[in-house]
């Protein structure tokens, strides 16, 4: 029985880490716990985005973010982080490059902290836990 | 210590780890306070804090109970406790300790934290906060779940 044929699929749908050209959204995730990263790596995989490369502190995001770009395309980026935090990364990065896409990517919810992040050029905020479903909604809105 | 600043702790430590643990169930044990040195279990993540209030939150749990719990966070049996096994507990201790600390912000509270400490270790003792004298108690919030115990071990007191 060819089921395929039989039954044609009708949940297929492309996988929102493909841009129309086919070509992957490349990611760029800065987090200072590994647990994180990886976590935030096999979410997006899955969904067909390409991590590009992880950046452990705020300065080497900005770093890694210069070196990239332009071939970069989003951004998670933590907050709390040791050498240089999160915030300072961002506004880095937006000054450096005004188009730049970047999600916030905290414990921390305090409402002062999500304002300021978007008030700074953040194109939006995920409050951890991660839930696959937040993440994926969330990222693939910023990419819009 | 002012109970304002317990409950946060309380509920943001049950409620985190609940939601960790992929919805298993978590009960809560007897709270009680101590005002002297205490050992720790065996693995021990640290979040400081400093601002308008002062003090640490510890999470303290056996090596086993470290191991079951990172495990279950990455969706993965962990046979050892390597950097990404460390990196889960220490990131545990963030959430827990971020959301409490949101919470305390909406009551008023202003501070910062600092990124997770871990420690591993045989018979570790942690001082009372506050050295000998004028001890600040720390209040120890028992969580029992299938995944083994974790003590949430909290001191803080407002800076004078």
């Amino acid at each position: 029985m060819k089921t395929k044929q039989d039954f044609p699929t009708i949940n297929e749908r492309p996988p929102e880490g493909v841009k129309t050209d086919g070509t992957k959204f490349r990611v760029l995730i800065v987090d200072d716990s590994m647990f994180v990263a990886k976590q935030l790596g096999q979410i997006l995989s899955s969904e067909g985005y390409e991590i590009v490369a992880t950046a452990a502190d705020g300065k080497e995001g900005v770093d890694k973010y210069k070196e990239l770009c332009p071939n970069v395309d989003l951004v998670t980026m933590d907050i709390t982080m040791p050498r240089m935090d999160g915030i300072t990364a961002l506004e880095q990065i937006m000054a450096f490059d005004k188009n730049a896409r970047i999600v916030m990517v905290s414990a921390l919810g305090k409402e002062e902290l999500v304002k300021k992040s978007l008030l700074l050029g953040a194109k939006n905020y995920i409050i951890k836990p991660l839930d696959r479903k937040k993440v994926l909604e969330r990222i693939s809105a910023s990419l819009k | 210590m002012r109970v304002e600043y317990i409950n946060p702790f309380v509920e943001t430590s049950y409620r985190v780890l609940k939601e960790v643990l992929g919805g298993s169930e978590v009960k809560r044990g007897d709270l009680y306070l101590k005002s002297t040195a205490m050992p720790v279990m065996g693995v021990a993540a640290l979040v400081g804090l400093a601002g308008d209030v002062e003090g640490r939150v510890l999470f303290d749990m056996t090596m086993d109970t470290a191991l079951n719990i990172a495990s279950k966070m990455n969706g993965e049996k962990l046979p050892e406790f390597d950097d990404l096994a460390k990196a889960t507990i220490s990131e545990l201790a963030n959430l827990i300790t971020a959301q409490a600390v949101t919470k305390l912000h909406e009551l008023g509270f202003k501070f910062d934290l600092t990124p997770p400490a871990l420690f591993v270790g045989q018979k570790m003792e942690i001082a009372a906060l506050g050295g000998t004298s004028e001890n600040v108690e720390a209040l120890i919030v028992p969580l029992i779940t299938e995944y083994g115990k974790i003590e949430v071990n909290v001191a803080i007191r407002e800076r004078t």
